[in-house]
């Protein structure tokens, strides 16, 4: 048996080395946990982010563009797209929606979307949490983060978020609905006819773009009555779109569909897909950080052995004098490896508290800035990584136990 | 409360030309209260190590009673310590931390889980026969005299055979020491206990029954104390 008092006494005594010891091991172990979590997080909130989208068909290009800029909305230009080939996945039998999406344009840092409207209720789970969808030109439906009240006023800036530009004056958009929360990059994203996007940018009838008097408020409902509707079906001469999101009736329709609109002078890919490949290149790196943190976390390991074992060497008499008073040779064993492991226990323990704020911090910025909400969460993995570290260093407490336990204890050995 | 004897006993040490311990024969009668006494480095804690089975002879029999501690192994010592031996060291070897109760009552927490009550109102009324008032307070706050005294307290908790001690007035000042000493006598008499003390000082060597000498590794004188000094004895 070892007595509790005496290891908690032990540990006071050397309190400053024990607190060296269990920094060390939880700074160790709180880089490999923060690294695990976030790359988790990383890839199930941009899985999540992806899942709501089932084809994205954009110009040929980039494969990783058409989805960083479609699916994430990463502010970058795609090349346009023919309009005929919305057109013609509109009225396709095989699929249930094709949304365009067309950029171009923000408020105060929101990307503002151009697309349609059962889109925007779609894409955020199939209901609007309030109001209602666009229905004329000048209106927006906002996603769930985007700072603006139903009735709040939207004045386009030209240019893609971050790029500055001019304001466009001759719209304003007014605040219609706004989506249900989805975890996405769109819920900060404001979503508006596509048809106003075009005109905004002189595509396709810019002409019948009403011009503006003098004043502000009468532009407000004269828009959309002279353009008779929005959405499909589209015109003969529909403008171009960066990229359509579609949505098919069945998977095997998802399927056809891709193979069909893979080649030139289209690109035809599941978001999932390209998402895996981009793990891929992410997987390199997560593997070298977490090569990086196993390795701080072995050196930290044999560190804290080296130190037992010359702390062990000053101990000899106080080991010794136990051994005098009767103490077996199996609790001094014990107890010098319950103390190096309380400190290890302590460190880890700490460590995955640390780790797992220090990805949750990363994570809140990363969706503060991306919209995709990243989920810090624990899963089995993660025990399997703290009780393999316990079980290493479990099996390291071990030398300096042994050296204790093989150590000859006589009377003369006091000073 | 078996007798000691040795027979035949050599130890020796790698690099000595000369074995530090040869004793051919040494009979020590239960309840005896033995000094040994001689220069530094002629063997007296060796004989000690041996005597608790803290180590083993290259020959010879070590035998309390029937048990031969030469011939056993390290478990079976350690057994043997924890149930007949009390030891007093010249450093107390007392744990910086602990109070001075837990540090009687230490030994018997390496054998067991849970305390004896009785084993805690035991260590409590001996800290009290020892003279340490405060038996809650931290040891390493103690005076070295009362350190010395929780050190006898602990030796005698688990009703040891034998009480062993090895210079343990040595690091204290001569008033002091004096208590221990006068201690060490009574506990060893009230607990029926032998009594094998390692000493140089003179005073303590008075209080004792029998004085062995030991020099570079042997006997050289084993003999009664004078009982001039039975006066002191009697005074206690
Ligand atoms: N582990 C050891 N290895 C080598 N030599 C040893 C060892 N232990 C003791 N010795 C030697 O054995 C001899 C006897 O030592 P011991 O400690 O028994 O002396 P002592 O009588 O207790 O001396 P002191 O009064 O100084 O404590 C000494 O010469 C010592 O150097
Ligand atoms: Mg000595």
């Amino acid at each position: 048996m070892i007595p509790l008092g005496f290891i908690l006494a032990d540990l006071r005594r050397l309190w400053l080395g024990a607190l060296a010891i269990v920094l060390l091991i939880a700074l160790a172990t709180a880089l490999g946990m923060a690294v695990q979590l976030q790359e988790r997080a990383l890839r199930l909130g941009s899985a999540r982010a992806a899942d709501r989208f089932d084809i994205v068909v954009g110009a040929a290009g980039s494969e990783t563009q058409l989805v960083l800029s479609a699916v994430f909305l990463q502010a970058a230009p795609l090349p346009l797209m023919d309009g005929s080939v919305l057109k013609a996945l509109a009225e396709d039998p095989r699929v249930a929606y094709a949304a365009p999406v067309g950029f171009g344009d923000s408020f105060e840092g929101q990307p503002i979307v151009g697309t349609i409207a059962a889109f925007a209720r779609e894409a955020g789970g199939g209901a609007l949490s309030e109001g209602q969808v666009f229905d004329a030109l000048d209106e927006a439906v906002v996603g769930a983060r985007v700072p603006l009240a139903l009735g709040g006023v939207i004045k386009p800036m030209h240019g893609l978020p971050g790029e500055g530009g001019h304001t466009h004056s001759e719209i304003a958009y007014r605040v219609v609905g706004r989506m249900a929360p989805t975890g996405t990059p769109w819920d900060r994203a404001i979503l508006v006819p596509i048809e106003a996007v075009w005109r905004l940018h002189g595509m396709g009838d810019a002409h019948a773009w009403p011009r503006r008097v003098e004043g502000e408020a009468e532009h407000a409902h004269g828009l959309g009555g002279d353009s008779d509707h929005l959405g499909s079906p589209w015109p003969q001469a529909t403008p171009g779109v960066p990229a359509v999101i579609v949505k098919a009736r069945t998977i095997a329709d998802a399927y056809r569909l891709r193979a069909q609109y893979r080649k030139p002078p289209t690109l035809a890919v599941f978001p999932a897909e390209v998402l895996v490949r981009l793990y891929g290149t992410l997987g390199d790196a997560r593997l070298l950080l977490g090569g990086i943190a196993l390795g701080a976390q072995a050196l930290v390991i044999v560190a804290v052995m080296l130190v037992s074992a010359v702390h062990l060497a000053q101990r000899r008499a106080q080991i010794a004098a136990l051994r005098a008073l009767g103490a077996p040779r199996r609790a001094i064993f014990a107890l010098v490896w319950s103390e190096v492991m309380a400190l290890v226990g302590a460190g880890a323990m700490l460590g995955a508290g640390l780790g797992f704020l220090a990805a949750r911090m990363v994570a809140t910025q990363l969706t503060r800035q991306s919209g995709i909400v990243l989920p810090v969460e624990f899963a089995p993995e993660d025990l399997v990584f703290l009780a393999l570290l316990l079980g290493v260093a479990a099996l390291a407490a071990m030398v300096p136990a042994v050296m204790a336990y093989r150590q000859p204890a006589t009377i003369g050995l006091s000073a | 409360m078996p007798d000691l004897s040795l027979e035949a006993v050599r130890v020796s040490f790698p690099g000595l030309a000369a074995p530090a311990l040869d004793i051919p024969a040494l009979h020590v009668a239960a309840g005896t209260r033995l000094a040994v006494t001689g220069p530094s480095g002629a063997g007296k804690t060796t004989l000690i190590n041996l005597i608790v089975g803290l180590t083993r002879p290259d020959s010879g029999r070590i035998a309390w009673g029937e048990t031969d501690l030469a011939s056993l192994g390290e478990g079976r010592r350690d057994r043997f310590r924890a149930a007949h031996v009390g030891l007093v060291m010249q450093n107390f070897h007392l744990f910086a931390g602990l109070s001075a109760l837990d540090n009687v009552l230490l030994p018997a927490r390496f054998w067991s889980l849970r305390l004896d009550p009785a084993l805690k109102a035991r260590a409590l009324a001996l800290l009290e026969r020892v003279g340490v008032r405060r038996p809650r307070q931290k040891v390493e706050t103690l005076s070295r005299g009362e350190m010395q005294r929780v050190a006898v307290a602990r030796a005698v908790l688990m009703r040891p055979d034998v009480l062993v001690a090895d210079e343990p007035t040595a690091s204290l000042d001569a008033e002091a020491g004096d208590a221990v000493a006068g201690l060490l006598c009574a506990l060893a008499r009230e607990q029926h206990a032998t009594l094998i003390v390692v000493t140089h000082d003179a005073r303590l060597v008075a209080r004792m029954a029998r004085h062995l000498t030991l020099v570079d590794g042997r006997i050289v004188a084993d003999v009664p104390v004078a009982r001039a000094d039975g006066a002191a004895e009697a005074a206690q």
